[in-house]
C-alpha cells in the first residue's frame, strides 16, 4: 500500500565505473524535477565497481519508480531504497572554526570533546574540527561551533549499510 | 595453428561488426568524421545494403519502419555534429515506441573533442537520455566488443535504439579483429519468463471473470506471439481490442475482436472498459491516450499487466497482479490454465456498441453520398481493394487515427505509425525503410498534406533506390487535428492552421515519380487501381473534405466512458 507521505529515502546504486554513469543517473532525477539533496560517489573494492548513495526526501511511489528507471541504466549492477530505520548511516563534516582569545579556543576544545569530535589542525587564527554521526550530530556541532564564527564547512554526504539482508524498495515486482 | 584475428582498420571493423551481427541494411548520409567507415563500405557493396537517404531524420524514420516490419536492427550511419544532431528526432521516436536500431554517429578525432571543433557535438550528452545505451568509441580495438554489445542491448529485453559514437582517430587506427561470441552484460540481464505462482493466480482470476476484456499492445508483435494470442483468445472466446501499436497483432475479422483503445479509438472498448470485471492487459504500457483520466480508468476493475518492462508495472495504473515477462511466453504457461469458456452476453455488447459506431460514424465517413471526398472511404476502398494485406505506414495527425480505424489489417505488423512521440514526417522514410525490409508487400503510405512535407526530401530517396513505394496525400489543406482541437475547444479560433499547399504532383514528377491529384468521387477507385497496379513508386494526392472531423473521441482529461460519438 503506498501513500503520499514524504519520508527520507536513501537510495543506494552499484554501478560499473564507467564515464557517463554519473549523468545518466543524475538525469533519471532531473526527468522528474527532482533537485538531488546528497549524493556520494566512490569506487569501491576493486574491479571497477562504484557505489552511488543518494539521499532524497520523496514519497514512496515516486521512490519505487525512481528505484526501476535506475535499474534500467544498462551500467547499474543493482539499486534499492531503504529509509533510516534500515540502515547504520553516518557521515563526515570538516569544519574550520576562527578565534581570537585563549579563552576562544579552549571554549572550542570543550566544546569539541563534549560533542565527541576532534581537532585535527590548529593554527594561530583557526581550528579545523572533525566530526561524525548521523545529520542530526552534524547539525549540533554546527550550531555550537557558530558563535565562534564558522569560516568553512565541508560535509561528506552520507555513507550507510543495511542492517538487514534486503531493502524495502527493490526494482522488481516480486 | 588457424589465426583466428584478422588484421584490419576501425573502419572495416565497424562495418565487419555490422556483417558478423547479422544487419544487411544500413540506411546512412556521409560526411567528414566518418568518411573512413564509408571507405571501408565502397569494398562491402555486394555484402551490404546502403541507402543513400537525404537527411539524417530520414535515415532514423526509415531504420523503424524497416525494425517495425522485420523485428531486426537496421543501422544508421550518419557523420558527427549536424549529422548526429538530426537523428535526435528519429532515436527519441525509437526509444518511445520500443524499437530496435544502431545508430553509429563520426566524432571528431580524439585530440580535439571538447575543443568546439568542426562539427563537433556532445553525442554522448545529448543521446544519453533518449537511447537504451550509447558509448563513445576512442580506441579500435574497442570496436569489435562495442558494436557486439550494441546490437544485443538494442534487440534484447525491451527493444530500443543504441548511439555508438566512433572518434574519426579509431575509425583509422588498425587492430586484430575478432567478432566476441558472446556478450555478458553484469548488469544488464532480461528476463522473458512469467513467474509461474503470478500466472496461475491470474489464470484463477480470469476464470472466475464474468465480464474479462483482453487488451494488447506492441509487446504481442515483439514477442511474435500472435499465435499463442489466437489460441488464449479462441479457448477462453474473450473480448480483445488493440493499442494503436497493438492493431495487426489479432485478425482484425476475427469474432472476438472488439476494436481499437484509446482517444480516437472504437466505442465499445472504450465504453465497456469500466463494465469490465477483470482486465487482461498484455505488452502495453497504459499510455494516457489509451487511458483518458487516470483516476476514473477501470475504477472497480481487477487488472492483470503484463509486460517485459518491470518499470511499466504499476506505473500509471495499479494492478492486482503485474507479471514482467515476455507475451509469447506468458501467453504458452496462461493458456492451459484458462477454462474453456464463452462470454456472448458480454461480447454482445460490444457489438450494440458498435452497431451505434456504425450508424452515426461509420456509414458517414466511409460510405458518404456526397460531398467531398471523407478521409475514411479512402482508407476503406483501399483496403477492400488490398484486401487488408497491405502494410500501411502512416505519419501523424487526423489521417493517421484514420488509417487505424478503416483498414482492416490481416498480417502482423502491418500498421506502422509514430505512436509515443506523435512525429510528423515519420511516414515518407519509414515506408521506405519497410518496403527494403520487405519487397514483396505492398507498402502504401497514408500521409496529410502537413505530414508529408516535413520530410519531403526522401522523395529523392524513393527515385534513387526506385523502390515501389505507394503515397496517399490525403489533403484538407489544414493541419487537421489542431484545427479539430480548435474547433472543439478553442472556439473555433483556427490560429496558424491553414496550409497554402504546393502542386504535390508537380514535386511528385520533379522527382520523375508519377503522381496524380484526385478531387472527386467518381475519380477515386481508377486511380486508387492505377496507384496499385504501378509497378514503380506512385502518389496519389487525394482531396478530401476540409474540415473533417475524427470521432468517435475521448477528450482530453475526459474518462474513457465520456467518449463522445460526434
Amino acid at each position: 500500500m503506498e501513500n503520499k507521505e514524504i519520508k527520507k529515502y536513501t537510495i543506494t546504486i552499484f554501478t560499473e565505473n564507467k564515464p557517463g554513469v554519473l549523468y545518466h543517473i543524475a538525469d533519471v532525477f532531473l526527468r522528474r524535477k527532482i533537485n538531488i539533496e546528497s549524493l556520494t560517489v566512490s569506487e569501491i573494492e576493486s574491479g571497477g565497481v562504484s557505489r552511488f548513495t543518494i539521499v532524497q526526501h520523496l514519497d514512496q511511489e515516486t521512490t519505487i519508480k525512481v528505484v526501476k528507471q535506475l535499474n534500467k541504466i544498462i551500467e547499474v549492477l543493482k539499486v534499492y531504497a531503504s529509509l533510516d530505520d534500515e540502515l547504520y548511516y553516518n557521515e563526515t563534516a570538516l569544519v574550520k572554526v576562527g578565534y581570537k582569545t585563549k579563552e576562544d579556543i579552549s571554549a572550542i576544545y570543550n566544546i569539541v570533546s563534549h560533542e565527541g569530535a576532534k581537532v585535527v589542525f590548529v593554527n594561530s587564527t583557526s581550528v579545523i574540527v572533525e566530526g561524525s554521526g548521523t545529520e542530526k550530530d552534524i547539525e549540533t556541532l554546527l550550531n555550537a561551533l557558530k558563535p565562534f564564527g564558522i569560516k568553512d564547512i565541508a560535509i561528506s554526504g552520507r555513507t550507510a549499510v543495511l542492517i538487514h539482508d534486503k531493502a524495502s524498495i527493490l526494482p522488481e515486482e516480486d | 595453428m588457424k589465426k583466428i584475428t584478422r588484421h584490419m582498420s576501425g573502419a572495416q571493423a565497424v562495418v565487419q561488426s555490422i556483417i558478423d551481427a547479422g544487419a544487411d541494411t544500413i540506411f546512412g548520409y556521409p560526411g567528414g568524421a566518418i568518411m573512413p567507415v564509408y571507405d571501408a563500405l565502397y569494398d562491402y557493396k555486394d555484402k551490404i545494403h546502403h541507402i543513400l537517404v537525404r537527411h539524417e531524420q530520414g535515415a532514423s524514420h526509415a531504420a523503424e519502419g524497416y525494425a517495425r516490419v522485420t523485428g531486426k536492427s537496421a543501422v544508421c550511419i550518419v557523420t558527427s555534429g549536424p549529422g548526429a544532431t538530426n537523428l535526435v528526432t528519429g532515436v527519441t521516436d525509437a526509444m518511445i515506441d520500443s524499437v530496435p536500431m544502431v545508430c553509429i554517429t563520426g566524432q571528431v578525432p580524439t585530440a580535439v573533442i571538447g575543443t568546439d571543433a568542426f562539427q563537433e557535438a556532445d553525442v554522448i550528452g545529448i543521446m544519453t537520455p533518449i537511447t537504451k545505451w550509447c558509448y563513445q568509441i576512442t580506441k579500435a580495438e574497442e570496436i569489435p566488443y562495442i558494436m557486439a554489445k550494441a546490437f544485443y542491448i538494442a534487440n534484447t529485453g525491451r527493444p530500443g535504439p543504441v548511439v555508438i559514437d566512433i572518434t574519426k582517430n579509431a575509425q583509422f587506427e588498425s587492430l586484430e579483429y575478432k567478432y566476441p561470441k558472446k556478450i555478458e552484460i553484469p548488469g544488464y540481464k532480461p528476463n522473458y519468463l512469467p513467474n509461474l505462482n503470478k500466472i496461475k493466480k491470474a489464470a484463477q482470476i480470469i476464470n472466475k471473470a464474468k465480464n474479462p476484456f483482453v487488451l494488447v499492445g506492441h509487446g504481442v508483435l515483439i514477442a511474435k506471439a500472435e499465435k499463442e494470442l489466437r489460441e488464449f483468445i479462441e479457448k477462453g472466446e474473450f473480448p480483445i481490442a488493440a493499442t494503436l501499436h497493438g492493431l495487426s497483432s489479432f485478425p482484425s475479422d476475427h469474432k472476438q475482436y472488439v476494436g481499437m483503445l484509446g482517444m480516437h479509438g472504437n466505442y465499445g472498448p472504450n465504453k465497456l472498459t469500466n463494465k469490465a470485471d477483470v482486465i487482461l492487459a498484455i505488452g502495453l504500457r497504459f499510455d494516457d491516450r489509451v487511458t483518458g483520466r487516470v483516476s476514473d480508468y477501470a475504477k472497480n476493475v481487477k487488472i492483470i499487466h503484463i509486460d517485459i518492462d518491470t518499470a511499466e508495472l504499476n506505473k500509471i495504473i495499479k494492478s492486482e497482479i503485474a507479471i514482467q515477462s515476455d507475451a509469447k511466453q506468458a501467453l504458452k504457461a496462461l493458456t492451459p490454465l484458462i477454462k474453456k469458456k464463452s462470454h456472448k452476453m458480454w461480447l454482445e455488447e460490444f457489438r450494440k456498441c458498435d452497431e451505434q459506431e456504425d450508424k452515426k460514424v461509420h456509414q458517414l465517413e466511409a460510405y458518404p453520398k456526397n460531398g467531398q471526398i471523407r478521409m475514411a472511404e479512402v482508407v476503406r476502398i483501399l483496403s477492400e481493394k488490398t484486401k487488408g494485406e497491405a502494410v500501411i505506414i502512416a505519419d501523424v495527425g487526423q489521417h493517421q487515427m484514420i488509417a487505424a480505424r478503416y483498414y482492416k489489417f490481416k498480417n502482423p505488423n502491418s500498421y506502422i505509425t509514430s505512436g509515443g512521440l506523435g512525429t510528423m514526417g515519420f511516414a515518407l522514410p519509414a515506408a521506405i525503410g519497410a518496403k527494403v525490409a520487405d519487397s514483396k508487400k505492398e507498402v502504401v503510405a497514408i500521409i496529410g498534406d502537413g505530414s508529408f512535407q516535413m520530410n519531403i526530401q526522401e522523395l529523392g530517396t524513393i527515385f534513387q533506390e526506385n523502390l515501389p513505394v505507394k503515397i496517399i496525400i490525403l489533403n484538407n489543406d489544414f493541419l487537421g487535428m489542431v484545427r479539430q482541437w480548435q474547433e472543439l475547444f478553442f472556439d473555433n479560433r483556427y490560429s496558424f492552421v491553414d496550409l497554402k499547399n504546393p502542386d504535390f504532383v508537380a514535386i511528385s514528377k520533379g522527382y520523375f515519380i508519377p503522381a496524380e491529384k484526385v478531387e472527386k468521387r467518381e475519380q477515386l477507385d481508377q486511380a486508387l487501381n492505377r496507384l496499385l497496379e504501378a509497378k514503380g513508386p506512385y502518389l496519389l494526392d487525394v482531396k478530401v473534405l476540409k474540415e473533417g472531423n475524427v470521432f468517435p473521441m475521448v477528450p482530453s482529461g475526459a474518462s474513457v466512458d465520456e467518449i463522445r460519438l460526434e
